[in-house]
Protein backbone atom coordinates (compact mmCIF):
# COMPACT_ATOMS: atom_id res chain seq x y z
CA UNK A 1 0.00 0.00 0.00
CA UNK A 2 1.15 3.24 -1.29
CA UNK A 3 1.58 6.50 0.97
CA UNK A 4 -0.91 7.79 -0.47
CA UNK A 5 -3.57 4.93 -0.03
CA UNK A 6 -2.56 5.03 3.44
CA UNK A 7 -3.53 8.63 3.68
CA UNK A 8 -6.44 8.24 1.61
CA UNK A 9 -7.76 5.36 4.06
CA UNK A 10 -7.36 8.30 7.39
CA UNK A 11 -9.90 9.87 5.22
CA UNK A 12 -11.93 7.44 4.72
CA UNK A 13 -11.85 6.75 8.70
CA UNK A 14 -12.33 10.14 9.65
CA UNK A 15 -15.41 10.31 6.77
CA UNK A 16 -16.75 7.21 8.63
CA UNK A 17 -16.81 9.12 12.21
CA UNK A 18 -18.32 11.95 10.94
CA UNK A 19 -21.24 10.38 9.53
CA UNK A 20 -21.50 8.42 12.56
CA UNK A 21 -21.31 11.82 14.71
CA UNK A 22 -23.90 13.38 12.18
CA UNK A 23 -26.30 10.67 12.08
CA UNK A 24 -26.20 9.54 15.73
CA UNK A 25 -24.56 12.16 17.46
CA UNK A 26 -27.72 13.96 18.41
CA UNK A 27 -28.51 11.36 20.76
CA UNK A 28 -25.35 10.78 22.02
CA UNK A 29 -23.38 12.35 24.83
CA UNK A 30 -25.98 13.69 27.33
CA UNK A 31 -26.13 18.32 26.37
CA UNK A 32 -24.01 17.49 23.06
CA UNK A 33 -24.82 17.67 19.53
CA UNK A 34 -22.57 16.22 17.63
CA UNK A 35 -24.23 16.20 14.44
CA UNK A 36 -22.67 19.58 13.18
CA UNK A 37 -18.99 18.34 13.93
CA UNK A 38 -19.53 14.91 12.10
CA UNK A 39 -21.26 16.99 9.35
CA UNK A 40 -18.04 19.14 9.20
CA UNK A 41 -15.73 16.10 9.35
CA UNK A 42 -17.48 14.26 6.86
CA UNK A 43 -17.80 16.76 4.33
CA UNK A 44 -13.88 18.04 4.99
CA UNK A 45 -13.42 14.37 4.23
CA UNK A 46 -14.81 14.49 1.24
CA UNK A 47 -13.17 17.69 0.09
CA UNK A 48 -9.26 16.60 0.61
CA UNK A 49 -10.44 13.33 -0.83
CA UNK A 50 -11.40 14.69 -4.29
CA UNK A 51 -8.05 17.33 -3.83
CA UNK A 52 -6.20 14.14 -3.22
CA UNK A 53 -7.59 12.37 -6.20
CA UNK A 54 -7.05 15.66 -8.69
CA UNK A 55 -3.62 15.64 -7.52
CA UNK A 56 -2.50 12.04 -7.26
CA UNK A 57 -4.75 10.85 -10.07
CA UNK A 58 -3.50 7.11 -10.41
CA UNK A 59 -2.31 6.92 -6.94
CA UNK A 60 -5.29 6.97 -4.93
CA UNK A 61 -7.07 3.41 -5.71
CA UNK A 62 -4.86 0.05 -5.71
CA UNK A 63 -4.01 -0.57 -8.93
CA UNK A 64 -5.46 -4.07 -9.76
CA UNK A 65 -9.15 -1.62 -9.72
CA UNK A 66 -10.76 -1.92 -12.91
CA UNK A 67 -12.07 2.05 -13.85
CA UNK A 68 -15.71 0.50 -13.40
CA UNK A 69 -14.74 -1.08 -10.02
CA UNK A 70 -13.51 2.32 -9.03
CA UNK A 71 -16.87 3.72 -10.15
CA UNK A 72 -18.65 1.00 -8.27
CA UNK A 73 -16.61 1.70 -4.84
CA UNK A 74 -17.46 5.79 -5.47
CA UNK A 75 -21.47 5.19 -6.14
CA UNK A 76 -21.52 2.47 -2.93
CA UNK A 77 -20.04 5.12 -0.60
CA UNK A 78 -22.34 8.19 -2.13
CA UNK A 79 -25.67 6.04 -2.22
CA UNK A 80 -24.36 4.57 1.00
CA UNK A 81 -24.74 8.02 2.41
CA UNK A 82 -27.50 9.77 0.44
CA UNK A 83 -29.49 6.30 1.54
CA UNK A 84 -28.78 7.44 5.46
CA UNK A 85 -30.23 10.95 4.88
CA UNK A 86 -33.41 9.64 3.79
CA UNK A 87 -33.64 7.19 6.70
CA UNK A 88 -32.76 9.96 9.10
CA UNK A 89 -35.67 11.89 7.21
CA UNK A 90 -37.79 8.90 7.36
CA UNK A 91 -37.12 8.85 11.02
CA UNK A 92 -38.10 13.20 11.58
CA UNK A 93 -41.22 12.94 9.50
CA UNK A 94 -43.60 11.28 11.52
CA UNK A 95 -43.06 13.86 14.48
CA UNK A 96 -44.00 16.68 12.24
CA UNK A 97 -47.35 15.93 11.69
CA UNK A 98 -49.13 17.63 9.31
CA UNK A 99 -46.32 19.74 8.21
CA UNK A 100 -44.64 16.33 7.07
CA UNK A 101 -46.66 17.14 3.88
CA UNK A 102 -44.83 20.35 2.55
CA UNK A 103 -42.46 19.60 0.05
CA UNK A 104 -40.51 22.07 1.91
CA UNK A 105 -40.64 21.77 5.79
CA UNK A 106 -37.79 21.48 9.04
CA UNK A 107 -36.69 17.93 8.06
CA UNK A 108 -36.69 18.47 4.49
CA UNK A 109 -34.73 22.32 4.02
CA UNK A 110 -31.48 20.45 5.22
CA UNK A 111 -31.59 17.05 3.04
CA UNK A 112 -31.92 18.77 0.12
CA UNK A 113 -28.89 21.03 0.83
CA UNK A 114 -26.80 17.83 1.75
CA UNK A 115 -28.02 15.53 -1.16
CA UNK A 116 -27.52 18.41 -3.08
CA UNK A 117 -23.87 18.31 -1.63
CA UNK A 118 -23.45 14.88 -2.11
CA UNK A 119 -24.59 14.67 -5.72
CA UNK A 120 -21.99 17.64 -6.85
CA UNK A 121 -19.35 15.84 -4.91
CA UNK A 122 -20.44 12.42 -6.60
CA UNK A 123 -20.67 14.13 -9.73
CA UNK A 124 -16.67 15.78 -9.55
CA UNK A 125 -15.47 12.35 -8.57
CA UNK A 126 -16.61 10.54 -10.91
CA UNK A 127 -15.81 12.93 -13.93
CA UNK A 128 -11.62 13.22 -12.48
CA UNK A 129 -12.02 9.17 -12.49
CA UNK A 130 -13.54 9.19 -16.09
CA UNK A 131 -10.22 11.61 -16.97
CA UNK A 132 -7.46 9.15 -15.46
CA UNK A 133 -5.55 7.14 -18.00
CA UNK A 134 -6.26 3.85 -18.38
CA UNK A 135 -4.74 3.09 -21.30
CA UNK A 136 -7.79 3.85 -23.56
CA UNK A 137 -10.56 1.47 -22.10
CA UNK A 138 -12.68 2.49 -19.10
CA UNK A 139 -15.39 -0.32 -20.02
CA UNK A 140 -15.04 -3.57 -21.32
CA UNK A 141 -16.92 -7.21 -21.88
CA UNK A 142 -16.23 -8.39 -17.83
CA UNK A 143 -17.38 -4.90 -16.61
CA UNK A 144 -20.85 -5.03 -18.47
CA UNK A 145 -21.28 -8.89 -17.71
CA UNK A 146 -20.72 -7.58 -14.18
CA UNK A 147 -23.15 -4.50 -14.42
CA UNK A 148 -25.64 -7.35 -16.04
CA UNK A 149 -25.86 -9.56 -12.98
CA UNK A 150 -25.33 -7.19 -10.30
CA UNK A 151 -28.48 -5.69 -12.03
CA UNK A 152 -30.40 -8.58 -12.10
CA UNK A 153 -29.26 -9.59 -8.62
CA UNK A 154 -30.54 -5.85 -7.36
CA UNK A 155 -33.79 -6.56 -9.19
CA UNK A 156 -34.63 -9.73 -7.27
CA UNK A 157 -33.72 -7.89 -4.04
CA UNK A 158 -35.69 -5.05 -4.94
CA UNK A 159 -38.92 -7.32 -5.66
CA UNK A 160 -38.21 -8.61 -1.88
CA UNK A 161 -38.42 -5.41 -0.45
CA UNK A 162 -41.61 -4.37 -2.22
CA UNK A 163 -43.52 -7.58 -1.21
CA UNK A 164 -41.58 -7.09 2.36
CA UNK A 165 -43.35 -3.06 1.93
CA UNK A 166 -46.86 -4.96 0.78
CA UNK A 167 -47.18 -7.07 3.34
CA UNK A 168 -46.03 -5.13 6.33
CA UNK A 169 -48.63 -2.45 5.34
CA UNK A 170 -51.20 -5.06 4.95
CA UNK A 171 -50.16 -6.10 8.13
CA UNK A 172 -50.22 -3.10 10.17
CA UNK A 173 -53.26 -2.23 12.14
CA UNK A 174 -55.25 0.33 11.31
CA UNK A 175 -54.35 2.76 14.33
CA UNK A 176 -50.56 2.28 13.47
CA UNK A 177 -51.02 3.68 9.95
CA UNK A 178 -51.89 7.70 10.58
CA UNK A 179 -48.05 8.10 10.49
CA UNK A 180 -47.75 6.83 6.79
CA UNK A 181 -48.46 10.42 5.58
CA UNK A 182 -48.22 10.93 1.57
CA UNK A 183 -44.94 12.47 1.96
CA UNK A 184 -43.47 9.80 4.25
CA UNK A 185 -44.80 7.09 1.80
CA UNK A 186 -43.03 8.87 -0.85
CA UNK A 187 -39.61 8.55 0.81
CA UNK A 188 -40.18 5.15 1.45
CA UNK A 189 -40.05 4.27 -2.37
CA UNK A 190 -37.41 6.56 -2.62
CA UNK A 191 -35.36 4.60 0.09
CA UNK A 192 -36.81 1.45 -1.44
CA UNK A 193 -34.78 3.06 -5.12
CA UNK A 194 -31.56 3.72 -2.63
CA UNK A 195 -32.13 0.47 -1.62
CA UNK A 196 -32.17 -1.24 -5.02
CA UNK A 197 -29.12 0.90 -5.94
CA UNK A 198 -27.19 0.46 -2.73
CA UNK A 199 -27.68 -3.99 -3.50
CA UNK A 200 -26.61 -3.09 -6.95
CA UNK A 201 -23.13 -1.12 -5.83
CA UNK A 202 -22.54 -3.85 -3.16
CA UNK A 203 -22.93 -7.06 -5.65
CA UNK A 204 -20.62 -5.10 -8.08
CA UNK A 205 -17.86 -4.62 -5.90
CA UNK A 206 -18.30 -8.14 -4.49
CA UNK A 207 -17.78 -9.71 -7.65
CA UNK A 208 -15.02 -7.78 -8.81
CA UNK A 209 -13.19 -8.71 -5.08
CA UNK A 210 -14.07 -12.57 -5.85
CA UNK A 211 -12.81 -12.00 -9.71
CA UNK A 212 -9.05 -10.95 -8.64
CA UNK A 213 -9.39 -14.08 -6.81
CA UNK B 1 -21.77 -29.70 -17.08
CA UNK B 2 -20.77 -27.67 -13.59
CA UNK B 3 -17.78 -30.56 -13.56
CA UNK B 4 -15.73 -29.03 -16.49
CA UNK B 5 -14.02 -25.46 -16.86
CA UNK B 6 -12.31 -23.34 -19.48
CA UNK B 7 -8.86 -23.25 -18.71
CA UNK B 8 -6.13 -21.36 -20.80
CA UNK B 9 -2.36 -20.79 -21.39
CA UNK B 10 -2.33 -17.14 -21.69
CA UNK B 11 0.21 -16.25 -18.83
CA UNK B 12 2.74 -18.65 -20.43
CA UNK B 13 2.09 -17.96 -23.55
CA UNK B 14 2.81 -13.81 -23.47
CA UNK B 15 5.43 -14.19 -20.92
CA UNK B 16 7.13 -16.34 -23.59
CA UNK B 17 6.84 -12.85 -25.50
CA UNK B 18 9.53 -11.31 -23.33
CA UNK B 19 8.27 -7.55 -24.09
CA UNK B 20 4.82 -8.06 -23.74
CA UNK B 21 2.99 -7.43 -21.24
CA UNK B 22 -0.39 -7.18 -19.25
CA UNK B 23 -1.04 -4.00 -20.19
CA UNK B 24 0.38 -4.18 -23.62
CA UNK B 25 -1.87 -7.13 -24.32
CA UNK B 26 -5.04 -5.42 -22.60
CA UNK B 27 -4.62 -3.14 -25.39
CA UNK B 28 -4.32 -5.26 -28.25
CA UNK B 29 -7.76 -6.92 -27.19
CA UNK B 30 -9.46 -3.84 -26.36
CA UNK B 31 -9.64 -4.45 -22.73
CA UNK B 32 -8.74 -3.39 -19.46
CA UNK B 33 -5.32 -5.02 -17.78
CA UNK B 34 -7.43 -5.76 -14.90
CA UNK B 35 -9.64 -7.82 -17.16
CA UNK B 36 -6.23 -9.45 -18.51
CA UNK B 37 -5.70 -10.62 -14.80
CA UNK B 38 -8.53 -12.59 -14.59
CA UNK B 39 -8.04 -13.97 -17.47
CA UNK B 40 -4.84 -15.17 -16.43
CA UNK B 41 -5.87 -15.95 -12.86
CA UNK B 42 -8.88 -18.12 -14.87
CA UNK B 43 -11.68 -16.08 -12.59
CA UNK B 44 -13.22 -14.80 -15.92
CA UNK B 45 -13.93 -16.88 -19.33
CA UNK B 46 -14.12 -14.46 -22.21
CA UNK B 47 -16.48 -14.47 -25.23
CA UNK B 48 -15.70 -15.99 -28.00
CA UNK B 49 -14.70 -12.78 -30.10
CA UNK B 50 -12.36 -11.98 -26.72
CA UNK B 51 -10.82 -15.61 -26.50
CA UNK B 52 -10.68 -14.82 -30.86
CA UNK B 53 -8.56 -11.42 -30.11
CA UNK B 54 -6.43 -12.69 -27.21
CA UNK B 55 -5.42 -15.88 -29.81
CA UNK B 56 -4.05 -13.35 -32.90
CA UNK B 57 -2.53 -10.96 -30.42
CA UNK B 58 -0.64 -13.76 -28.86
CA UNK B 59 -0.40 -15.63 -32.31
CA UNK B 60 -1.88 -18.30 -31.40
CA UNK B 61 -4.81 -20.52 -32.18
CA UNK B 62 -7.70 -20.96 -29.95
CA UNK B 63 -7.36 -24.99 -29.46
CA UNK B 64 -3.56 -24.01 -28.09
CA UNK B 65 -5.07 -21.12 -25.58
CA UNK B 66 -7.80 -22.50 -24.36
CA UNK B 67 -8.50 -25.65 -22.69
CA UNK B 68 -12.01 -27.37 -21.59
CA UNK B 69 -11.77 -29.98 -19.07
CA UNK B 70 -12.82 -31.77 -16.19
CA UNK B 71 -11.93 -29.20 -12.57
CA UNK B 72 -9.97 -31.24 -10.36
Amino acid sequence: MTRIQRRVQALLAVAVLGAAGMFLGGEGWPGIDFGPVGAALLYAALWLFVVHLAKYCGEVFPAEWSPAERQAWVALVFVALIGLHVLNLLDALPELGAEADQLRNSATRPLWTNVGMLVFGWIVIASILRRQDTGGVDLDERDLRIAHSASRFADGGMSLLIIGLVVALVALPEHSRTWLRPMIAANVLIALLLARTLVENIYTVLRYRRERG
Amino acid sequence: MSGFAVRNRIREFRQQRADMTQADLAQACGVTRQTIIALEAEKYSPSLELAFRLARSLGRNLEELFRYEEKN
